[in-house]
């Protein structure tokens, strides 16, 4: 449901001293695809419970979710704002190619050109977003045709720079310490990705900058006329998702030790399909760093757990693709009840007042 | 979301893998470690090629009669960031070997060492890593001495020399890399014929064509194409045939059903076919024989058969590619 629809029937919730737990739950976007989870988790749990709830598997699936992790997070900015950003598989590329190529051209293997080279990365990344965010707010080309472009665009600079040939001589502190080492038994590239989530969800459900997002995506138009800066928030977003996707390159230089120039091919399709399986709208206005973690272990904890029981790899693609579809289903379901006003299970009515709405998601 | 929303569900996600966790400690045994362990996992470098699954055919038939069951898995693209999940899903499924193509020599390097180190006999088939010291074994084709038969094949369709392009998938890839090699060192030595240089086609057919047909425009006296793969080939032949030029010798790396096809078609003219249930049949054994104490072999190259129009009832046919092991 959009902001203003949202607005009308809210008041009455916050005093009603009846609501239990459930119900808020219930109400809440993102609970029945973590319920979807639970479930598959629990179902490959019961069948290879030795093997697959192993505490050393879910730390592998932990850490194969990590780097789009990071991604996520700039993508669920976006698509709040209903942008969409197809470029980040070719940003990382690019961004961990140029940190490669610096690095290595300082030849030190230690920790110095390690940091070096993810400021590199970050910078690449930062500027590649900006110019996103530029050509969609000023010049108002459409985001999907932006980023399209610049999905190639990145990709073909990386090629042009490597010769299309991977750059494998990444610093081995980077790949032993961040890409395979582990801290308190958690994979440190996983506690990186959680860091960068949780300030993440801080920024996006807590700051003026994550209610502006809301704003934007929920009504651009309305969001100029109460005087928010609509074109430089956009570009910050866009920013960020590129910003992400830099420190993502570095992130993937550290985990496969080369810039992996024909890999990443789906990259952006797999974190947008997380992104909206987690409940946040491809219409923009709706959506939550929660969600979007679910969406993103759905399809990690599917692979590993088709592996394990043997179950033909083409089969997780074909229910990734369906319960995709069933998120986007029910999301509209829920939006055409909230619009009708009625007391149907979407509950909208938890959306205490305009301001709080973006917060409550 | 409130931090108490976040809370709850936490906590609901806690007790959630908790139960799962006390049902596991009084769970089965199934596909566990242990000395009658007896599966093989096979990862292929992508699902659905026919190489892969001609290789899979020999794994099955050989793992059946030493008595092992075998799982296959492979990742939609030849990417590595797509097959390092598949990998480390396997291993945490504990096979007593896996057999694997992997899809780059650095990225692959280090969840082939952690299998290695979780005791899991590890063979190396077509592709390799780096450093495969943690391997029992590694098998492929000749890939210098396949790439030097593929300009032989040209040579003797086309005495007389020309331009002669190279299509291959991606640079790093190991054995493609070794193809191309094998080729270029081999042209170097006529010199009645020009090298064009090699185009990468990013192992998609379309892109293959697209380069084929623009390499035509700029050069039309090209007369022979070295495909190094099941895709670069069936895009070169499309390019070609988009082109509408005839009389250009293409020769492929590969013998898969589509290119068989187009060998019967008369678009191309030559295939370097590799022995991929071969391939599959060593590396099943190599394992095996690690398994069971016996002593292995670290590297083991398999030979080529050279298809063309005419052995193609006999000899050639028997070694194209499988699309199903049935």
């Amino acid at each position: 449901m959009s902001q203003n629809t949202a607005t009308a029937p809210a008041t009455t919730i916050e005093p009603d001293e009846d609501r239990t737990l459930i119900d808020r739950l219930r109400s809440m976007q993102s609970i029945w695809i973590l319920g979807v989870l639970v479930v598959i988790v629990a179902v490959f749990g019961v069948l290879q419970p030795t093997l697959f709830l192993a505490y050393n598997n879910l730390m592998n699936i932990a850490q194969n979710v990590s780097i789009w992790a990071v991604i996520a997070v700039g993508m669920t900015f976006v698509i709040i704002t209903s942008g969409i950003d197809l470029s980040v598989g070719s940003v990382l590329v690019f961004s961990s190619v140029i940190s490669a190529k610096v690095m290595a051209s300082i030849g030190d293997k230690g920790w110095s050109t390690a940091i070096i080279g993810t400021v590199i990365a970050l910078v690449s990344g930062l500027l590649w977003g900006a110019l996103n965010g530029w050509l969609v707010a000023k010049a108002k080309v459409p985001a999907l045709i932006v980023t399209l472009g610049t999905l190639s665009i990145a990709l073909g600079a990386a090629q042009i720079i490597t010769g299309g040939i991977d750059i494998r001589s990444a610093p081995e502190v980077l790949q032993t310490t961040v890409g395979y080492g582990r801290v308190a038994g958690v994979p440190v590239i996983t506690v990186l990705a959680l860091v960068v989530v949780v300030l993440g969800g801080i920024v996006l459900h807590r700051t003026k900058f994550g209610r502006y997002t809301f704003a934007i995506g929920s009504n651009e138009l309305a969001a100029r006329r109460v005087g928010i800066a609509v074109d430089r928030k956009l570009i910050e977003v866009y920013a960020l998702a590129g910003l992400l996707s830099g420190l993502a390159g570095q992130m993937a230089l550290a985990q496969y030790g080369t810039t992996t120039i024909a890999g990443q091919s789906l990259t952006n399709l797999n974190v947008i399909a997380a992104v909206v399986i987690g409940g946040t709208s491809i219409f923009g206005g709706q959506g939550s760093m929660l969600g979007t973690m679910v969406g993103l272990f759905i399809p990690a904890v599917l692979l590993s757990g088709f592996v394990i029981t043997g179950v033909s790899p083409f089969w997780q693609t074909v229910a990734v693709g369906a319960i995709l579809i069933t998120a986007v289903y029910i999301d509209q379901h829920r939006r055409a009840a909230a619009a009708r006003g009625g007391r149907a299970r979407a509950r909208t009515r938890r959306t205490a007042s305009p301001s709080e709405a973006p917060a409550a998601q | 979301m409130s931090f108490r929303k976040y809370a709850v569900l936490s906590a609901a996600a806690a007790v959630a893998l908790a139960g799962c966790s006390t049902a596991s400690s009084g769970g089965a045994t199934s596909g566990g470690g242990g000395n009658n362990n007896k599966t093989i996992a096979f990862v292929q470098g992508v699902a659905g090629d026919q190489f892969y699954i001609t290789m899979q055919c020999g794994i099955e038939a050989k793992a059946k009669e030493l008595g092992y069951t075998v799982t296959t898995q492979g990742p939609q693209k030849f990417d590595p960031t797509l097959q390092k999940p598949i990998i480390d899903s396997v291993v945490a499924s504990k096979p007593a070997a896996l057999l694997v193509a992997p899809t780059d020599v650095s990225a692959m390097q280090a969840p082939l060492e952690q299998a290695a180190k979780a005791g899991i006999k590890v063979v190396l088939v077509d592709t390799t890593v780096n450093d495969p010291s943690f391997a029992v074994s590694q098998i492929s084709s000749d890939n210098v001495g396949g790439g030097k038969a593929a300009f032989d094949a040209i040579q003797q369709a086309k005495p007389n020399g020309g331009k002669v392009l190279v299509i291959s998938t991606d640079p790093g890839v190991s054995t493609v890399d070794a193809r191309v090699k094998g080729f270029e060192d081999a042209v170097k030595t006529d010199s009645k014929f020009n090298y064009l240089g090699v185009q990468y086609s990013h192992d998609d057919p379309a892109t293959a064509a697209q380069l084929v047909t623009s390499a035509l425009q700029k050069d039309p006296d090209i007369v022979g194409i070295f495909a190094t793969n099941l895709f670069a080939a069936e895009g070169s032949a499309t390019g070609v045939k988009q082109s509408g030029k005839t009389g250009i010798t293409i020769v492929s790396f590969d013998a898969g059903p589509n290119q068989i096809k187009d060998l019967q078609d008369g678009t191309i003219q030559a295939l370097v076919a590799q022995q991929p249930g071969v391939i599959g049949q060593d590396g099943v054994e190599q394992a095996v024989n690690a398994l069971t104490g016996k002593t292995t072999t670290a590297t083991i190259q398999t030979g080529f058969t050279i298809i063309t129009k005419d052995n193609l009832s006999g000899e050639g046919g028997a070694a194209a590619y499988k699309s199903s092991c049935s």
